[in-house]
């Protein structure tokens, strides 16, 4: 009945409440944005130098080597530990690249040199020695066990034969080096470099002999180049900008993302675990730049959908094949590898956690029959879920009353502003303060302070006075404290420091003012102009 | 022709004797409503004035208790006799004086000489003396208290009890025995005579105070007389009356003891002692004692109802009623009373526990304003689609109120504060709008500043939800311009735009963006932003308007009025010049004209031409408010009349409505009104329950005039009729119609009790299957009167055939 719940609202009680404050629009976050925030960057152990290449096995559980200084490092993707590090190398390490059946690892280095490891064993199984100058890139094709391909700083692209550890051609036509490549998810005679040159040429080794099949120039030194999963499009990093070309298309520039502030140093593809109606629309292009930032772009709907902020300048980014882990590698050897919170995770700890301790000995404990004596006897059903179709009766929310409202009500006023003082939440203490001014008694309250009372609330003007958020309020009530309480000031030193640090901060304040002033106006002829036209 | 608004708390309401009704006087009616539902019932029309007092006759026996007469005092002279169950008007006594307050004394005594004849009722009245002007003039003592023989329906001549300047309410103790008055500083008692002889007049006494008495109560058993002053004190004088009232012997004895020792007594009061309690800061309203008289309600401005134990002092409260009371009323039932509020409310307390177990709430009436807001407040909208009336009340809320059904709709919280009624007033709620479906509401609140420190403004925008349930918070803008007071709201007719004006000199456009949320459910949410700011020359922004097709605002920047493009923000053109500043601003329809009012001295209604950018026509007047029809081009205008041209038209009226064809400077129809000042018209669509009483013509709008009491009156026109409409409580009577019949006091401890069957009173209601053979039997005191029997005797002479004619 409409009329009686309206009565009961007639003997209410308020609590005082601060002034909301401005929500922001996009707090709502979108599944998405919540699926890349799971990722909880974990700091692992510092590494020696820059990580300059991360990669993931393309076989469970997915472990991931990090070159960095003249060592690779395996880490396993389950306890983000390393496993073992593999450190036979003259000069620093670069590329690392798993075997499509993640038994071989192949790594190039700064001597020129590639080598092919056993994962296993750490040993070196195979020696490259071709390119003269330090090698940037190496890869296994996506699927051929048999092959590398790899790109060197002499501006030479060789495709090697991993067996007989020589390589069948030179492919010739980058002018510069060449720092990255991918392999085709369609062929694995396929594959694409970038260089130093502004260009990423398309390779195909089968009509190797007449150079690059396609040459697609980027407008700066291409950092990275990977192919999107479908196979006909790519994605270029260079300078500030990524751009998504269409190779099957004749090499046609799609869209340009352009947010980073920092050159891209590096590009993977990674896939939403969201379960959405069409699966083609999971990947994204995962971006890390000098800047600090990884983004995460929507290619299919050509938006931002994450940003997030590391406090160092990032080299490399992997994400491994089951979306449950994310590796972020910076320039000072930090490396930021977030492993996804989900159920199952936490599920498959608890059953091992189990095992540990009571090798399926311990018997669930038998459920005891409810007594009154028992305490637990007066909350049984407490926590009954209500089934689908039952009525809801909500109970009338209980209004949480704090210390100062409760005085409020007594008409204790200054034990309520002493209260909410000591409580150091100045968003409560500025809604006392404002209630009390409705009330008209704020004034009082301030000369029926006692000294030390006095040194709160002068401590919290001093702290406060100034935020923009307070000042409208605190600046005239500091000043009405001053001239209100002049002879207690005066009597005591720790007011008189008070007070001596109010004056620095309003003269810092005036400061400010002045040069918001001056740059008002420098801009309002500006926007006068600007309204005109 | 609906009226509607009236105050239910002129005058004490009172129970009915199963105390399942409540009878409260509603202006020139009696209003009856369910104490179970809180809704109404019915209402007893017939008095012309307002009705000042009512008295239901109690039942001679408890089985009677069905028994629903009461008599009702008015303005207009006279005293009506009713029977409440059916709403038929029985007697009726003419006076000739207005009757200010009524009291019957029998009706109280006790009932033992029942058994006896009846002996006639008499009643005691308070009436104004408008009879001899030239008596009046001479000695001002136009206030007299006469008695009256309600069973001979005639004045008892020559007993005039007292004669005071105005008349005042008359007090009577719960047995009948004393009545009293208060008339300033003074306490008047007299002692009803229990035989009821003719030209004796009352024993009496005076007991006087130094500060003026606002009420008095007498105890139920003994002699004390409470009584609360304009200070807040309450005075308890014991054992009054001794020397006057008591018998001779007793009357010695006390004697010697009375001359040396009368504690607290002043002057020669006949009292034993007077003492004094002092909780309430402000006048005294309510007194009353329970019926065992042990205990003593006391309330005030406060709007803190409490209770005192009468030996020891102690106190419970009722606190945060958040309103000033007006009168406390206990029922036949124990378990129930009410309080009557002065936001004209009546709330039903469940007794013990003093809870409020429903409440009865008129339209909210006016608040107090401010010196510094007179100008930027605007007391009530009116939603033009529902019917409905949003009026601002003091405690901080808006209340809606159908204008169709007579009733409050719903409140919504603007501020969350209790609202403190002895307090100084330190915010205000200055302004209310609605979107023109209504599903949007704008409120402006201003916070006074203390001394320089924290004032400040808010402007909230509230959404209807989709189910058409209450308002709820959308946005809050602190301080929309700066420190400047916002002068006027007003909303886009069609689109998701506000625009808020301020005496700062610029306004604001804010716009809502819908977000819809895909999170478990859909949730809808409405931001409002701000769109552009403007300004005319840093000119302060008095009033502003939508076109009806939202392509011009209309901005007055105080005397010039600018129009612009909202969407674009570009000022358009600027049209000619008032003398004062303009108030009111309104598009007429259809039509290309503006409507513009300013007041002050040289207070003006304009209608602008937009077709030539230049003043059409003008008149000087004193304009309160405006309304435009939307679809043609008529509007009318509230006009207060001037001070000269009174003397012209009936003292009662003070403005007038005006009904104008846009084009034309000749009004089309007038009304004159009453009260007009502060009051507001708009006009309203047809309700479609209405519809099917007024179907002559179907797409006209009615007028509604809400005048500055909150009292209204809706009606059309256009038309000719305008014969009063009744308000019909179509979903009132529906809810009540299975009367609940819980059972209360004794027979919900104990069960009912099997009922005597040798009492005739209980049959004399219910008429048996021959009622001719029983219609007439039983003592003739508990028969119903003669009138009622009548048609019923008669009906049964009238034998119903049972057969078909062939």
């Amino acid at each position: 009945m409409a009329v009686g719940d309206r009565s009961e609202a007639i003997v209410k009680t308020f609590a005082v409440k601060p002034k909301l404050k401005p929500t922001n629009k996009k707090s709502t976050s979108s599944p998405e944005s919540k699926y890349w925030k799971s990722f909880k960057p974990k700091q692992t152990q510092t590494l020696v130098s820059s990580i300059t290449s991360l990669a993931f096995s393309p076989t469970s559980p997915h472990d991931f080597a990090a070159t960095h200084s003249a060592t690779v490092a395996i880490f396993s993707s389950q306890t983000l530990e390393p496993k073992s590090t593999i450190n036979a190398f003259k000069d620093t390490a670069t590329s690392a690249s798993f075997r499509s059946d993640g038994h071989l690892l192949a790594a190039g280095s700064y001597s020129g040199q590639i080598q092919v490891f056993d994962v296993k064993k750490r040993s070196a199984v195979r020696r490259l020695n071709g390119h003269l100058r330090p090698v940037h890139f190496v890869s296994f094709p996506r699927v051929d066990k048999l092959h590398l391909f790899s790109g060197g700083d002499d501006s030479v692209v060789k495709y090697w034969d991993v067996l007989v550890e020589n390589s069948f051609d030179n492919l010739i036509g980058h002018k510069d080096y060449v720092r990255c490549g991918d392999g085709s998810p369609a062929s694995d005679a396929m594959f694409i470099t970038g260089s130093y040159d502004h260009t990423v040429r398309v390779w195909d080794v089968r009509v190797s002999k007449s150079g690059s099949m396609l040459t697609i120039n980027h407008g700066a030194p291409v950092e990275d180049v990977i192919y999107l999963p479908s196979g006909g499009l790519i994605a270029t990093a260079g300078g500030n900008s990524v751009k998504i070309w269409d190779v099957i298309g004749g090499g046609k520039l799609l869209h340009s993302m352009e947010s980073h502030n920092k050159t891209v140093t590096s590009l993977c593809v990674g896939k939403t675990g969201i379960d959405s109606v069409n699966s083609t629309n999971q990947y994204r292009i995962l971006s890390v730049s000098l800047d600090g930032y990884l983004k995460v772009f929507d290619y299919s709907t050509l938006k931002i959908t994450s940003s997030t902020r590391f406090p160092s300048s990032l080299m490399s980014v992997a994400f491994s094949p089951d979306c449950n882990t994310r590796v972020v590698g910076s320039a000072n050897g930090v490396l930021y590898a977030g492993k996804r919170k989900t159920n199952e995770n936490i599920e498959s700890v608890g059953s091992e956690w189990g095992k540990h301790i009571g090798f399926g000995a311990i018997e669930e404990p038998e459920k005891r029959v409810l007594r009154p004596s028992y305490f637990r006897y007066f909350h049984r059903g407490q926590n009954e879920k209500p089934a689908k179709g039952d009525y809801l009766i909500m109970r009338p929310k209980r209004l949480k009353l704090a210390e100062h409202d409760k005085l409020l009500k007594k008409f204790l006023h200054k034990e309520a502003l002493v209260s909410a003082l000591k409580a150091k939440n100045p968003e409560n203490v500025v809604a006392v303060m404002e209630e009390l001014v409705s009330r008209k008694k704020l004034l009082k309250c301030v000369s029926n302070l006692g000294v030390d009372e006095l040194g709160l609330l002068m401590g919290f003007l001093h702290k406060y006075c100034t935020m923009p958020r307070y000042a409208g309020v605190l600046i005239v009530l500091a000043k009405k404290v001053v001239e209100n309480r002049i002879d207690d000031i005066s009597g005591s030193a720790e007011l008189k420091g008070y007070v001596r640090n109010l004056k620095r901060l309003i003269v810092e304040e005036t400061r400010i003012q002045e040069s918001l002033q001056e740059i008002q106006g420098m801009i309002s002829p500006l926007l006068k102009i600007a309204g005109r036209r | 022709m609906i009226r509607g608004g009236k105050s239910f708390v002129s005058s004490p309401p009172s129970f009915s004797n199963d105390a399942k009704k409540l009878l409260v006087c509603t202006g020139n009616t009696v209003s009856i409503f369910s104490t179970d539902t809180g809704l109404q019932v019915t209402e007893l029309e017939g008095h012309t004035a307002l009705v000042t007092s009512i008295i239901v006759e109690p039942a001679p026996t408890p089985a009677s208790t069905i028994l629903c007469y009461c008599w009702t005092s008015s303005l207009d002279g006279t005293i009506k006799y009713w029977d409440f169950s059916v709403s038929e008007l029985m007697k009726t006594i003419n006076i000739q004086l207005p009757i200010y307050s009524m009291v019957v004394p029998s009706f109280l005594a006790h009932k033992s000489e029942n058994s006896e004849k009846l002996s006639d009722i008499y009643a005691y009245i308070s009436v104004e003396d408008t009879k001899n002007e030239q008596n009046k003039q001479r000695n001002e003592l136009s206030g007299k208290i006469l008695k009256c023989n309600l069973s001979k329906s005639h004045l008892v001549p020559g007993v005039i009890l007292s004669e005071s300047k105005k008349p005042e309410k008359i007090t009577i103790s719960s047995t009948g025995k004393y009545i009293g008055i208060h008339e300033k500083r003074k306490i008047r008692i007299w002692e009803v005579p229990t035989k009821d002889l003719k030209n004796i007049s009352p024993r009496k006494l005076k007991l006087s105070h130094t500060k003026n008495l606002s009420c008095i109560a007498f105890h139920p058993t003994d002699r004390i007389l409470v009584a609360g002053d304009v200070t807040g004190r309450i005075l308890i004088w014991r054992g009054f009356g001794d020397k006057t009232f008591a018998g001779s012997n007793l009357e010695n004895e006390k004697l010697l003891k009375d001359e040396d020792e009368k504690p607290g007594v002043r002057g020669n009061g006949d009292a034993d002692s007077c003492t004094t309690w002092h909780w309430h800061s402000s006048e005294v309203k309510v007194l009353s004692f329970s019926s065992e008289g042990v205990y003593l309600y006391s309330g005030g401005k406060e709007g803190v109802l409490v209770l005192w134990q009468l030996d020891t002092g102690k106190k419970v409260f009722l606190p945060r009623i958040g309103t000033p009371l007006l009168n406390f009323m206990s029922s036949p039932d124990p378990s129930l009373a009410s309080v009557s509020c002065a936001d004209n409310r009546i709330h039903i307390l469940k007794m013990p526990r003093m809870e409020i177990l429903k409440s009865i709430s008129g339209i909210k009436l006016p608040s107090p304003v401010p010196e510094m807001f007179r100008g930027s407040c605007k007391d009530f909208v009116f939603d033009h689609t529902a019917g409905l009336v949003a009026v601002r009340t003091e405690n901080y809320c808006i209340q809606f109120y159908s204008l169709f059904d007579d009733r409050e709709i719903s409140e919504v919280q603007v501020c969350e504060r209790n609202h403190q009624p002895s307090d100084d007033v330190t915010m205000i709620l200055n302004l209310v709008a609605l979107s023109f479906e209504g599903s949007v509401m704008c409120t402006v609140e201003t916070r006074m500043a203390e001394e320089g420190i924290g004032g400040f403004v808010t402007l909230k925008f509230w959404e209807r939800g989709s189910q058409n349930n209450d308002f709820s918070l959308s946005t809050v803008i602190y301080e929309p311009h700066r420190d400047a007071g916002v002068s006027a709201v007003a909303f886009h007719p069609t689109r998701g735009m506000a625009l808020s004006a301020s005496y700062g000199g610029d306004f604001k456009v804010w716009v809502s963006n819908h977000e819809i949320q895909q999170n478990d459910r859909l949730i809808q949410r409405t931001r409002w932003a701000c769109h552009a700011v403007g300004s005319y020359r840093k000119k302060p922004m008095t009033a502003a308007a939508f076109s009806n097709d939202g392509s011009v605002l209309a901005i007055a920047a105080e005397t010039v009025i600018t129009l612009w493009d909202p969407e674009k923000n570009v000022l358009v053109a600027v049209i000619g010049s008032t003398r004062e500043p303009i108030e009111n601003l309104s598009f007429i329809g259809d039509s290309n004209f503006l409507v513009s009012t300013s007041q002050g001295s040289n207070s003006q209604l304009s209608v602008w031409s937009m077709a030539k950018l230049s003043v059409s026509w003008s008149y000087k007047l004193h304009t309160e408010a405006i309304a435009c029809s939307e679809k043609d081009s008529h509007f009318a205008v509230l006009v207060v009349l001037p001070e000269s041209s009174k003397a012209d038209v009936a003292t009662s009226h003070s403005g007038a409505i005006l009904l104008f064809n846009a084009g034309d400077p000749v009004p089309v129809a007038s009304w004159f009104v009453a009260k007009a000042k502060g009051g507001g018209i708009a006009f309203i669509q047809r309700n479609r329950s209405l519809d099917d009483d007024m179907d002559e013509n179907e797409g006209q709008v009615l007028l509604a005039y809400v005048n500055g009491e909150h009292e209204y009156a809706v009606f059309n026109p256009h038309g000719v009729e305008m014969q009063e409409r009744k308000v019909r409580h179509t979903d009132s009577v529906s809810v009540t119609g299975p009367e609940v019949t819980g059972q209360i006091g004794y027979a919900s401890i104990y069960g009912k009790l099997p009922e005597f069957k040798l009492e005739a009173g209980a049959e004399s209601a219910t008429l048996s299957e021959r009622p001719w053979e029983t219609i007439f039997s039983g003592p003739s005191h508990s028969l119903p009167p003669l009138t009622k029997l009548c048609s019923d005797f008669l009906e049964s002479l009238l034998k119903k055939r049972t057969g078909t004619l062939i």
